[in-house]
Formats: C-alpha cells, sequence, structure tokens
C-alpha cells in the first residue's frame, strides 16, 4: 500500500469533504431563495432593508393594560408647522420658513442646496443629538458648509 | 497522590511571574518614586546576596522576590513626556496634525472610523513644528481616500484629553487609554483627513487584508463575519445580534483569536508535515515560523502573544528534546508580557486570557479524574473538564468587567468548541489553498458554510434559553480571593479532611458575600444619583426600605455607542436592583430615552410613567418598551402619588392643549422627611412660566436643571418661585449646543443655589437621611455635607 494509514484518512476526509463542497454548491445554485433564508435564519427581521414606505410598527393592545394610551399615535400633523406640508416634486424654496427640528427629511430637502441625501443625514444629526439649539448648529452635519448654510438660513427656524 | 509539587519544581518562572505582577498590582495603590524604589530594589538583592552567603537560602529567596515585585512596581513608572508631546500643549479647539496610521482604521459603526495616529507635527498657520504622542480620533462620515495602516495623513480635527464616564463602578477609559499610551482623542470628519502618502500596507496587513476580502467573497455576509472573527478575530463586520447571541451562550471567547487558534493552526501545520513524512525537527521549525507570521498578521493582543510564546516554547522543547512544561510555560508568557506591557495587567482580555489558561493547565487534571471516577467516559470527561476549568476561573473576572455569568456557558462550549475548531482549520486549510486554486478553494468554502451554520445554530439555540445569561454586581476583593484560593486548594484537598474544611469554608464565604447586597437590611436613607451619561439626563432616585425610581434614561440605542448598554446598564447592573418600581421618562427627546432601550430590555421594570406626549416616531426605546410589556402610567399635572414613604407630585405638563416638546415635559416632585427634590426636564422658559402660573409646592431643596442648563431654561422668575438650595445639571462636556449658559449659571448662582454639573464632577450622589444631606462628586471624590436642620455646609475629613 502507497500511503500509511493517517495518510488514507486524511486523504478520506479531505475528498469528502470536498464532494460535501461540491453538493452544497450545487444546491445553493439551484435554490438560492432557500439558501439565503438559511443564511439569515437567526437575523431579526429588522435586518432585512425595509420597504421605502413601510409602515411603523403598530403598537401592541393596550386594552388590557392600565388605561395608558397607545404610544405611537400619528402626530405628525399636529406638530409640524402649517404650510410646511410636503408637496410633490421639484421645490420652489419653502413660503414659510421651516423648522429644522421639527420637519421630516422630505420637507428638509424642499431647501435650496439641500439634497434628500442631505435632507436624511440633518435628520439623522437630530436624532443623534437629540435637537438643534441654532440654525449654526447644522454645521455639524456633514456636507453642510457655511455658504449652503448662509444659503437657507433664511428658509429654516429653530424651535427650542 | 497531586501533581501540584511536582509542577511547582517544574515551573521556576511562576514565583517570578506572580511577584513581577503583584508589583505591578500594588503599584496602583501608592505614589511611587522610581529613584526611592530602584534604591530599594537594589538594598534588597544585596541583602539576599549576603543572606544567601550566610546560608540562609529561603530568606534570602523571599527578598530576591520581593526585589522583583519591586522592579514590577518601577515598570508601571510612567516614563516622562517628550518635550514636544501634544498633551504638553494648550491646544485650540480646532488643529491641524501631519501624523502616521499606527494601525488599520476600525469601522465600528455606519459612519464612524477609529484610526489610531502617531502624531509627527503640528500646523500652526504656515509653521510646521515638530510633535509627538498618540492620538485616538473618531472620523465621522466616509474619508475621501481609504486608509491604512502605515499611511501618513494631514488631518484636521479637535483634540482634547478623554474623561470617559464617571460613574460608580463605571469603566475608567481615560486610564485604558493611557495604557495604550493615549493621552489625546480627537474627533473630525471624513472630508478633513488628506493622505499625504498612497496606501501601501506592510505585509502582514495586506495578508489580513487578503483573507479578509477572500473570506467575504467566499461566504454569505453573517457566516463570513463569523469566518473572519474565528479566524482573524475581525468581528467589526459581525452584526450585533449574533455579537449578542455568542455573549449570551457564554461563547464569546471563540470569536477572539487565542491558545485556541495558534493550537489548532500549530496542530494542523505539524499533523500535516508530519504525514507528508517531514522529519520532526524540521516540522517544528516550520510550525514556530508559521506561528510567528500568525501572530503578526492578526496583530498583538495579549491572548494572541500569550499563546504564541507558550506555543514557541513547546516547539522549542520538542526541538531540544527537552519535557515541555506548561506552568513554566505560561509564567514565562505573563512575564515577557508585562515586562513589556505593564499595564495589560488591569486589561481584561490579558486577566481573561491568562486565568482560562491558568484554570485548563491546573483544575483540567483533577476535574477530569474526579468525572472519570464517577464513570464518565473518558473524552466526555476531558472535555467537559477543560470548560470547567476555564469557565471557574474566568467566573469572578466576568463578573467584575462585564456583570456577566453565563449559566450555559459550560455546556454551550462542548458543542461549540468543536465545531469551532472544524470551522477554523478548515477555513485555514481553505484559505491556503485559495493561493493555488481559487475553484478548489471555493469547495472548501462551501463545506465551510455547513459547519459555520451549525456553529451558528447551537450558539442561538444556547442564547434563546431562558436565563441563559444572568447579570449581578461585581464581586469585592474578599468575594474573589476566597474563590480563588478554594479553587487553588480543591485539587489538593482530595487527600485531606482539614483542607477539604477549608475549601468548604470558603465556598460558603463566597456564597455569603455574593447574596449580601440581597440579604442586607435596607438603608433608611434616600439616595439620589444624577449620572455622567455624556449630553442627557438620567437620574436613579433609591428611596428607602427600597423602592427605586429611575427617571430618564440618557442617550443610547441604535447602531452608535450605546450609552444606556455601555453606561447605565452596568451601573445598574453594579446595584443589587431586582427590578426597578418604577422608570419615568420626561419627554422623548433621545438624550433622555435613548438608553431606556437597554433599561426595558435588561430590567424588570415596575411601571413606566410618561407625560402622554407620544413619541416623534419609532425609536429603539419604543420597540424596547413594547416588546416589555411594562405597564404605561401617563401623568398630569396635579396628580400625587406615594412611593415607599416619599410622595411624588406630578407639576408638569399641565391639562391644556400640546405645546412644544420640551415644555410638556414631565415634571416631578419628591418629598421624604421635608428633603424635596424637583426634576425639571427639559422646560423651556415658557414651560417654566407655565409651571409657575400653575402654582403647587415649587420651593425646594435640590433641583434637578431644566434642560441641561440652556439659556432659555432656569428663568429668573422660576428660580425664585423654587429657591433650591443644590442646582444639579446634567450635561455632557463639549456638546455642541453650548450647555450649560453662562447667563443660566449666573442666574442660578445669583438665586444662591450651589451648583453641580455631570460634565465637571462626573456623577453626582446626593445621599441623606433627613437630618444631613451628602453630596458625593464622582470625579473628584469630594464629598460635602449639608446639615438640614441647622443649614450649615461642611466639608468632612
Amino acid at each position: 500500500m502507497p500511503y500509511t494509514l493517517p495518510q488514507l484518512r486524511l486523504l478520506i476526509l479531505l475528498a469528502m469533504t470536498l464532494l460535501m463542497g461540491l453538493g452544497v454548491r450545487e444546491w445553493r445554485a439551484r435554490y438560492p431563495d432557500a439558501a439565503d433564508r438559511l443564511e439569515r435564519f437567526d437575523r431579526e427581521e429588522s435586518a432585512v432593508p425595509l420597504e421605502p414606505d413601510a409602515p411603523a410598527p403598530a403598537p401592541p393592545s393596550s386594552a388590557s393594560r392600565r388605561a395608558a394610551p397607545p404610544i405611537a399615535t400619528p402626530a405628525v400633523s399636529g406638530l409640524s408647522p402649517p404650510g410646511s406640508a410636503p408637496t410633490g416634486t421639484a421645490p420652489p424654496p419653502p413660503a414659510q420658513p421651516i423648522d429644522v427640528n421639527r420637519a421630516d427629511a422630505a420637507e428638509l430637502a424642499r431647501l435650496p442646496g439641500v439634497s434628500s441625501a442631505l435632507a436624511q443625514r440633518i435628520v439623522e444629526e437630530r436624532e443623534r443629538r437629540g435637537r438643534f439649539d441654532s440654525p449654526e448648529a447644522l454645521r455639524y452635519v456633514l456636507g453642510m458648509g457655511p455658504k449652503k448654510l448662509a444659503a437657507i438660513r433664511p428658509f429654516v427656524t429653530v424651535s427650542d | 497522590m497531586t501533581d501540584r509539587p511536582r509542577a511547582l519544581e517544574a515551573a521556576p518562572l511562576l514565583p517570578l511571574a506572580v511577584a513581577f505582577a503583584a508589583g505591578i498590582a500594588a503599584a496602583a495603590w501608592y505614589e511611587n518614586t522610581p529613584p526611592r524604589l530602584l534604591i530599594a530594589a537594589g538594598a534588597m538583592l544585596l541583602v539576599a546576596a549576603l543572606l544567601l552567603s550566610a546560608r540562609r537560602p529561603r530568606v534570602a529567596l523571599t527578598m530576591a522576590l520581593a526585589a522583583i515585585a519591586l522592579c514590577g512596581a518601577l515598570r508601571t513608572a510612567p516614563a516622562p513626556l517628550p518635550l514636544d508631546h501634544l498633551a504638553r500643549r494648550a491646544l485650540d479647539a480646532r488643529v491641524t496634525l501631519e501624523a502616521r496610521l499606527d494601525q488599520e482604521p476600525v469601522r465600528w459603526a455606519l459612519d464612524r472610523t477609529r484610526l489610531l495616529v502617531e502624531v509627527d507635527a503640528l500646523h500652526l498657520g504656515p509653521e510646521r513644528l515638530p510633535a509627538s504622542g498618540r492620538v485616538q480620533l473618531t472620523v465621522y462620515g466616509e474619508p475621501t481616500a481609504p486608509l491604512g495602516e502605515g499611511q501618513r495623513i494631514l488631518v484636521d480635527a479637535r483634540v482634547y484629553r478623554p474623561i470617559g464616564f464617571r460613574n460608580p463602578g463605571g469603566f475608567d477609559y481615560p486610564a485604558h487609554l493611557r495604557r495604550d499610551g493615549i493621552l489625546l482623542v480627537g474627533n473630525t470628519r471624513g472630508d478633513r483627513v488628506t493622505a499625504l502618502t498612497p496606501d501601501l500596507p506592510p505585509w502582514r496587513v495586506a495578508a489580513k487584508r487578503w483573507a479578509v476580502t477572500v473570506i467575504t467573497t467566499r461566504l454569505p455576509e453573517t457566516s463570513g463575519a463569523l469566518l473572519a472573527g474565528l479566524l482573524l478575530g475581525e468581528r467589526t463586520a459581525l452584526p450585533r445580534e449574533s455579537d449578542e447571541a455568542f455573549r449570551r451562550a457564554g461563547v464569546y471567547h471563540i470569536l477572539a483569536v487565542s491558545g485556541f487558534n495558534v493550537a489548532l493552526l500549530a496542530g494542523a501545520v505539524f499533523t500535516g508535515l508530519a504525514l507528508c513524512g517531514v522529519p520532526r525537527r524540521g516540522t517544528a521549525v516550520v510550525a514556530a515560523a508559521v506561528l510567528l507570521a500568525f501572530a503578526a498578521v492578526v496583530g498583538a493582543q495579549p491572548s494572541v502573544l500569550r499563546a504564541t510564546v507558550m506555543g514557541l516554547l513547546l516547539l522549542a522543547a520538542l526541538l531540544l528534546d527537552r519535557e515541555s512544561q506548561l506552568p513554566n510555560a505560561l509564567a514565562l508568557a505573563a512575564l515577557a508580557l508585562l515586562i513589556w506591557r505593564p499595564g495589560d495587567l488591569w486589561e481584561p482580555g490579558f486577566q481573561l486570557s491568562f486565568a482560562a489558561t491558568a484554570g485548563i493547565v491546573y483544575l483540567t487534571p483533577w476535574l477530569t479524574r474526579l468525572l472519570v471516577d464517577r464513570g464518565w467516559p473518558n473524552w466526555l470527561a476531558a472535555a467537559t473538564a477543560v470548560s470547567l476549568g476555564a469557565q471557574a476561573a474566568v467566573t469572578p473576572l466576568m463578573l467584575l468587567h462585564f456583570n456577566q455569568l453565563s449559566l450555559v456557558g459550560i455546556v454551550a462550549n462542548l458543542a461549540v468548541v468543536p465545531l469551532a475548531g472544524v470551522a477554523t482549520t478548515l477555513g485555514m486549510g481553505a484559505l491556503l489553498v485559495e493561493l493555488a486554486s481559487a475553484t478548489v478553494a471555493d469547495l472548501l468554502f462551501q463545506a465551510l458554510w455547513l459547519v459555520l451554520l451549525a456553529l451558528r445554530a447551537a450558539v442561538h439555540v444556547a442564547a434563546a434559553l431562558p436565563a441563559a445569561m444572568v447579570h449581578l454586581p461585581a464581586p469585592g476583593p474578599a468575594t474573589v480571593t476566597a474563590w480563588y484560593v478554594a479553587l487553588l486548594l480543591a485539587p489538593l484537598a482530595a487527600g485531606s479532611r482539614r483542607l477539604r474544611a477549608v475549601v468548604g469554608l470558603l465556598l460558603v464565604v463566597v456564597g455569603v458575600l455574593s447574596a449580601w447586597p440581597w440579604l442586607r437590611p435596607t438603608e433608611s436613607m434616600l439616595r439620589v444619583t444624577f449620572l455622567d451619561i455624556g449630553q442627557g439626563d438620567a437620574a436613579l432616585i433609591e428611596l428607602p426600605e427600597g423602592p427605586r425610581l429611575l427617571v430618564d434614561g440618557g442617550p443610547g440605542g441604535g447602531r452608535r455607542f450605546d450609552v444606556g448598554e455601555r453606561v447605565l446598564a452596568p451601573f445598574l447592573w453594579n446595584r443589587p436592583l431586582g427590578r426597578l418600581d418604577a422608570v419615568a421618562l420626561s419627554h422623548w427627546d433621545l438624550d433622555h430615552s435613548g438608553g431606556l432601550a437597554a433599561v426595558f430590555t435588561h430590567f424588570d421594570v415596575g411601571e413606566f410613567w410618561e407625560s402622554g406626549r407620544p413619541p416623534p416616531g419609532p425609536s429603539d426605546a419604543v420597540t424596547a418598551l413594547a416588546r416589555s410589556r411594562t405597564p404605561r402610567r401617563v401623568l398630569t399635572a396635579g396628580r400625587r402619588l406615594w412611593i415607599g414613604r416619599a410622595l411624588i407630585t406630578v407639576l408638569g405638563p399641565g391639562a391644556g392643549p400640546p405645546g412644544a416638546a420640551n415644555d410638556d415635559s414631565l415634571v416631578l416632585r419628591l418629598d421624604w422627611r421635608g428633603v424635596s427634590l424637583l426634576l425639571a426636564g427639559d422646560l423651556g422658559s415658557r414651560g417654566e412660566a407655565q409651571l409657575v402660573e400653575r402654582g403647587g409646592p415649587l420651593r425646594t431643596l435640590a433641583l434637578k436643571v431644566a434642560h441641561h442648563g440652556s439659556r432659555f431654561s432656569s428663568t429668573a422668575p422660576f428660580l425664585e418661585a423654587t429657591q433650591p438650595h443644590l442646582a444639579v445639571i446634567s450635561v455632557g462636556a463639549r456638546n455642541p449646543f453650548g450647555h450649560p449658559s453662562p447667563d443660566a449659571l449666573a442666574r442660578l448662582v445669583s438665586s444662591g443655589a450651589r451648583v453641580y454639573r455631570t460634565d465637571r464632577d462626573g456623577a453626582v450622589i446626593l445621599e441623606t437621611d433627613g437630618r444631613r444631606l451628602r453630596v458625593t462628586t464622582w470625579a473628584t471624590g469630594a464629598v460635602e455635607e449639608l446639615d438640614l436642620v441647622s443649614g450649615d455646609t461642611t466639608a468632612p475629613e
């Protein structure tokens, strides 16, 4: 026999591994969806990218609890300043100043020179900091330079 | 009868390593002055030599060991800062630095990258001044060019001294950085980093990058991230929930590069070459070379260095035909590491690595024999003994550093470690094959995917068990010492009744000391802790006879540095809280509610108190609250409720239509034995005015100042109505809002209040029995006492 016993064992193990790999490859090529589901079996749902207009998760019924209102009631309409309702397409500068501590990304994107990506970053920065104390604090947003800030300055307010 | 005496004789380095470590540890307790220590050490050695010539070898040995301990203490003395060190300068808010990247950049959140740089020069206008110092920079956003180790950059950054979060039992972040030679930290934006040289990393970095790229292209994302952790300790791409599952299952150690990887690598090389007929000495040399290369690639963490030193020593023993001694190898590794970096003694990674190895080396033979005697099959007994030995040794350390006790760890390791072993070996083999043939390597990676899935499934099942991991307060030094002495004596106790009794007694001591926080009588004292959680609010109110109320949870949640998880939760774990009787939230701003996500996830909360104003949108705290099914109670002005013997009066918000979120903050007042505290949330001037208008009991002893000391809050009429003696401002250093404002501070001071602020004082702790009030500021350690009857202020001792 050309091989010792341990050598033979290793060879068989190697061949088995390669064969297994071949099998897995074929299976994954044939059922990519199943393979993808298997890969994500221990991931939380949130790891799946959300649909752009997915509704916020509904609050659990509080009927069985003490008298307390559900925590997520739609409140955006009550909080946004009038006239800042998101309109459809390409924006003329807003007629009324936009409150950067309240406005959502769509409203912020109507400001001159503010792209939707920048608007999104403004919202993220606001969430991180809690609020902007002054319009100057917008400088902390990535991509908000002094010129851009000067351009939008007339159109923004900051609520305390 | 036992292995110990023989083991000790065969480990001549063990006493040296222990003495050296003891010296380092002792140095933390006193101010050491190097010249004096040097003289003392020299004198001791001289005395030892004299004693030796006088034929008193035992005393001489003691003296010599004491001298070595002094050397350990000497080694911790910090070297004087170079004259051009950045930390010697008073730095402007923004500086321009020329620096070299000392490490690969670490991306630790979606838009956050950490750079460790070695500064060469400081640019002041047109001037270029030579400078030195290590600075850890956080880069917000995407750097304009890809960065890599060894690259020289020009960066425009804010540089400051690290402060961390200064709370009782909290992690000392500045000390941790200092041990790494980092005295300054800074932050900057991606577009303010300019590369001066191209990204041409050294070979080891290039090899690591290549390996990570291969792994992530050959395997789907989560499995790939897991393999990168197993093989290279690269955990940054691992999703948060997987990371958490490995912690809960008590198998997180396999994600760190450790002796496990080193042993597998050496073993694989050795077996492979031996099977190919290479002679033994040849294989040992090759294996040693592979180990060194591996250590260089994965980087100099304590666990890697320990394993590499030990591995090399064992291989050397093989080469020289000497019997290898594990305890001695371990001691040599400890000695070498501590001489090189004495501060590592305090690092959890160092302690866990050495404790686990020592536990395995020392306890496993005894445990195996114990289990085999009980009729366990040999293989199972050996595997369980390794798992048990390591767990027993690291348990106090895990509690001390992380408050974690994994209950399934011992069992989970039995399944996870073999799978991780197969995955690691196969992964290394596949990477090697990748160099030769991509097709064959792909097949190996496909097979590996199945192993990784099985590994993830095992971890997932273990982590999903109820009470897989419990959180307990950190044990005190007496408990830890008693536990380790018991472990040390346990293997020797088999033959001796007396020793067995001692071990039993020690275990009882450990049990009683661990349970003491729950057994001790409740204090008849009110304690309020305003936590240092950066920019935000969080206060824990501990009432006499036990009830606990948490008001706000500080910032946190989300994918960034989670203050709730890293600061608030450990603080609460370190108090033996069964539960929080109530959590009150002033309003939903993230600097108040963010950290509550961790609170609702980890703690049993009796009730959630809120103002009834809805949250602005979905957030982690909202989700965690809903998931925890905590009963909710909406409070409005005029409501009064008792919690224990203290009366809570709700002062805001009023019943009217909703206003600005800050002005609608939930405002609470607490009264107990004539001591009063008013928690003003984030009220602005309008909210304060409404509060005064509405009336109600406003005069208070202590005030949690509204809105972090904003200039729009703490208005004169409000302070006139409340007349606080103590005012606590919960505020983060260097916050972008300019809190606390000088105007508000001036108003507070002129109203006669003594002002405390968490950005300077760290946690502010008020303790009172109703007659005296004690204020402790944690960062400075200062204690002030106020006699509530006479009104005198004193500073004891």
